[in-house]
């Protein structure tokens, strides 16, 4: 019996990397920017947008690539406010968008058009942080429901981000989340991440997240 | 799951489809800031190398501080004697 041993050393993301890379490309062509919410399920991504497309909608020119598993849910609630909305090919059960995914679901728009792309990722604070969508940058989004130790569980999803909002402010009086410690953690893991503290219910804060995002969309390499 | 596709892929990239029943190992690297559970990439993809067009290949892992994920060998099973 011969068995012979092939030396591959290649990357697992390799394949994924170079799709990424195709589209910062195609984005950058056409001065657009993109950024990939990452979050746990429930920290209010679609609420974030939906807000933002319909307050900026006159604005910037946004689109959105979704990513829900198993619903069409997030897209009806997204498809109120903007028409470049596209539905990535999400299998049942996945965790995380792939750089394929998006790369085919861009080709739905005309970049020429557009100022932000907004790829809403699944909910998951894993997997996601692991795969490069050719986003310009990522922003972890996480809420006052949930621990502010979020950053210390998974810190990898804050070391790769370059934003975090944390959502949700309106209920700081009703839970025992302390925004300083919440900071301090992710800073912990990231000194350079960058804070917004949004209620995405309630408009608070939300000025801010739009100067940022306009400021984006003037100058995209700025991101 | 979808990382122990992409091994799949890469496997059948470097050794050609119809090799693949004869695939008797797959090395990899897997870094512990990698984002992988290790035991839950082995179970994925020990499940996908016990069914066709794979053979029952092992899935050899090796565990480094970074945060890399990588396919380092195949081990491919030629058949007859060695002399």
């Amino acid at each position: 019996m011969a068995v012979r041993r092939i030396e591959v050393r290649e990357r697992v993301m390799a394949k994924n990397d170079e799709l990424a890379a195709d589209i910062r490309r195609r984005l950058g062509t056409h001065g657009v920017t993109s950024l990939n919410l990452v979050s746990s399920p429930g920290s209010g991504k679609t609420t974030l947008l939906e807000r933002t497309l319909q307050e900026l909608g006159p604005e910037l020119r946004m689109a959105v690539v979704t990513g829900d598993v198993q619903t069409e849910n997030d897209a009806d609630r997204l498809a109120r406010w903007t028409e470049r909305l596209v539905h990535a090919v999400v299998t049942g059960g996945a965790c995380h968008l792939d750089a394929r995914q998006v790369g085919t679901a861009l080709h739905e728009l005309e970049l020429a058009d557009l100022d932000l792309v907004f790829v809403e990722n699944v909910g998951n604070l894993v997997c996601p942080a692991s795969w490069d969508l050719g986003e310009t940058a990522k922003v972890v989004v996480f809420s006052v429901t949930e621990g502010e130790d979020k950053p210390l569980k998974y810190p990898k999803m804050f070391r790769v981000a370059r934003y975090a909002v944390i959502n949700k402010t309106d209920l700081l009086p009703y839970v025992p989340f302390d925004v300083d410690k919440a900071v301090a953690f992710a800073r912990e893991v990231n000194p350079g991440l960058e804070f917004f503290f949004t209620s995405a219910l309630t408009g608070e804060g939300m000025e801010r997240w739009y100067d940022f995002l306009r400021s984006l969309a003037r100058a995209p390499a700025r991101a | 799951m979808s990382l122990a596709l992409e091994i799949c892929r890469i496997t059948e990239e470097q050794v050609g489809r119809e090799t693949l029943p004869r695939v008797r190992e797959v090395g990899l690297l897997v870094g512990e800031d990698s984002g992988v559970e290790p035991e839950n990439l082995e179970f994925c993809l020990q499940a996908l190398l016990d069914h066709p067009p794979f053979e029952g290949a092992r899935v050899a892992m090796s565990l480094d501080p970074g945060d890399d994920l990588r396919v380092t060998y195949l081990e491919v099973d030629d058949g007859g004697s060695t002399h």
